[in-house]
């Protein structure tokens, strides 16, 4: 990563033609090729950039950045302020937190913090029309089939709906309650699901991964 | 079924009944309701949720035997709505009477059949003293959570044979209330029986000055009668936190305060600290105790009160509902409030009574 604080001006050539007049900037070169023209400003967006693949040409005072579709970058420089290059390494990737996978192993391990007296029967739990999340049995063996989701909304509802009446049809399952479980769920999903005796819950992801919280407990 | 009654008589069965009554509706509809069996002149109405049933037998003129249910609220509202005196009731089908005077309501009955057997544990019969046990129970019941969602262990009270006698211990990992009761045991020693704190409130406002309770232990519930009301709860399972381990051995600081006054002034200081997150703070030093609330957007309150402090300066906050729910239970006139620091749990004791604890964390401040 090459971080230069120049002052320069900037002009772009290709679909149209954009000129920044001028001033103190910060040119982004990083490891891909990408080049970024940033302002003091503006959040994470650039005043002006091109993409991967293209080749920077470094004459004296002037940068010409071209790529395969003929557009250049011609930033031309009056003075340099700072140059730096660093060495980031591979970067890991974002993750990101409360994904339903990791929502729905957490529940499977603490299926208590739905309801309480809920045993795991098994998680995915094929059905002729795709996998429910969980399936549970409630303190009194009625099985219970558990959509997860992050956001709560009603297509989740639905969706749960479809695997009730499959999984209704299994002599052995019958009668199968349903929970639609959510970090969030929203007021239409809500109605929707109660409607259709679907019990609602939402749950705290950072309880649920055993985040401290700020406030102080005994145990 | 037919029979009649003096209308508070029937208002007290109902009422007793009718709070164990599944407030949650649900899967059994007949839960809603309160079962009333006759029986010659014997009345038993018995109301359930399925964890908790109450049952309460009362004598009544009695002209018909039969069993019904009738729905709980509505029974509850109308027989208290009518004139003090004679009540009439006779069901007939699924409709119920209820007369009194020149008034008359006709109820829709719900059929008996689906009200579901409550059996009573089989476990012999010994009797506690009633007041000592209600004592107790008010002193830990409050502390114990309410909170089903995060952990039904937490709900309940623990009844633990010491060999000084039994011992209450209830928490909900915010405080930790402790009560030894000397006089009282029906365990046997090491045994233990986790029993869920509604259950216990129930049957701590039933209990009077002077009533026996008669106890059944089974292994998966037990049943608490006292006069002529019977109350069965399930046992809760599962392992009670090691609470022993809270208890710090040795604090350095130590404040010898008198209780009422701390008790009031706390109270004083809630006014303001309306949010039950706004902490109380208490500055203490070898001046007295000091006593703080800082509610963004609504004010402040300080009040100072004469202590006996011994220790290094301190400056602890705690959740103003707590607090003062300690100092209700603890007993006397004097209370020791015991700390290591601000962030440490800090133990709250009547002055020279080693009967009863109260362990509370304190809230992290800025």
């Amino acid at each position: 990563m090459r971080l230069v604080i120049a002052r320069c001006s900037v002009d772009y050539a290709g679909r149209l033609s954009a000129h920044l007049p001028m001033a103190v900037r910060l040119l982004m070169v990083k490891a891909d090729g990408c080049v970024a023209v940033h302002a003091d400003g503006g959040a994470y967006k650039p005043l002006n950039w091109m993409n991967a693949p293209n080749t920077l040409t470094e004459r004296d005072g002037e940068w010409v950045v071209r790529n395969p579709k003929g557009e250049t970058l011609t930033i031309t420089i009056e003075e340099i302020l700072s140059d730096s290059a660093w060495e980031l390494g591979p970067d890991p990737g974002l993750q990101k937190d409360g994904v339903e996978a990791h929502l729905q192993e957490l529940l499977a391990a603490n299926p208590h913090t739905i309801e309480t007296g809920l045993v795991l029967v098994r998680r995915e739990h094929a059905t002729d029309i795709g996998p429910v999340d969980l399936l549970c049995r409630d303190a009194g063996g009625v099985a219970v089939a558990i959509e997860v989701k992050r956001r709560g909304e009603i297509d989740g509802v639905e969706q749960l709906t479809r695997y009730l009446e499959r999984m209704d049809l299994d002599p052995l399952l019958r009668p199968v309650r349903g929970v639609f479980v959510a970090q969030q769920i929203k007021p239409q999903a809500r109605v929707l699901a109660e409607s259709r005796g679907i019990i609602c819950v939402e749950i705290d992801y950072d309880e649920l991964r055993g985040i401290e919280s700020a406030e102080l407990r005994l145990f | 079924m037919k029979f009649r009654c003096e209308r508070d008589v029937l208002i007290e069965a109902l009422n007793n009944a009718g709070r164990a009554v599944s407030s949650r509706g649900g899967s059994l509809p007949v839960l809603s309701g309160v079962r009333l069996e006759l029986r010659g002149n014997a009345l038993t109405v018995t109301g359930s949720d399925l964890d908790l049933t109450i049952t309460m037998s009362t004598t009544v003129h009695g002209e018909a035997d039969g069993v019904t249910v009738l729905p709980s609220k509505l029974a509850s509202d109308i027989v208290r709505a009518l004139e003090p005196g004679r009540v009439d009731v006779e069901v007939a089908g699924d409709e119920a009477n209820i007369t009194s005077g020149r008034s008359q309501f006709a109820v829709r009955a719900i059929p008996a059949t689906e009200f579901p057997r409550i059996t009573e544990p089989e476990g012999e019969e010994l009797a506690l003293d009633g007041a000592a046990l209600a004592h107790g129970l008010r002193q830990v019941v409050s502390a114990a959570s309410t909170d089903e969602s995060r952990s039904a262990i937490l709900t309940g009270v623990l009844m633990a044979a010491e060999a000084s006698g039994l011992r209450l211990v209830a928490t909900d990992s915010y405080r930790l209330a402790v009560r030894d009761l000397s006089s009282t045991s029906f365990l046997q020693e090491g045994q233990s029986v986790l029993v869920p704190s509604n259950a216990l409130k129930e049957l701590a406002r039933l209990l009077g000055d002077g009533d026996t309770v008669r106890l059944r232990l089974g292994d998966r519930d037990a049943a608490f009668t006292v006069g002529d009301t019977t109350l069965i709860t399930r046992l809760i399972s599962g392992e009670f936190p090691n609470y022993r381990n809270l208890i710090p051995k040795n604090q350095p600081a130590c404040l010898t305060v008198a209780r009422a006054s701390l008790l009031e002034s706390v109270k004083r200081m809630k006014v303001v600290a309306k949010e039950p997150s706004t902490p109380v703070k208490l500055d203490m030093s070898n001046d007295g105790l000091k006593l703080t609330v800082n509610a963004q957007d609504i004010g402040s309150a300080a009040e100072e009160l004469d202590a006996k402090y011994e220790g290094p300066e301190l400056t602890v906050a705690f959740n103003p509902e707590y607090l003062v729910a300690g100092l209700d239970a603890a007993e006397g006139d004097e209370v020791t409030l015991e700390c290591i620091d601000a962030l440490k749990p800090a133990l709250l004791r009547s002055l020279g009574n080693t009967e009863f604890l109260y362990l509370l964390m304190p809230v992290r401040v800025s």
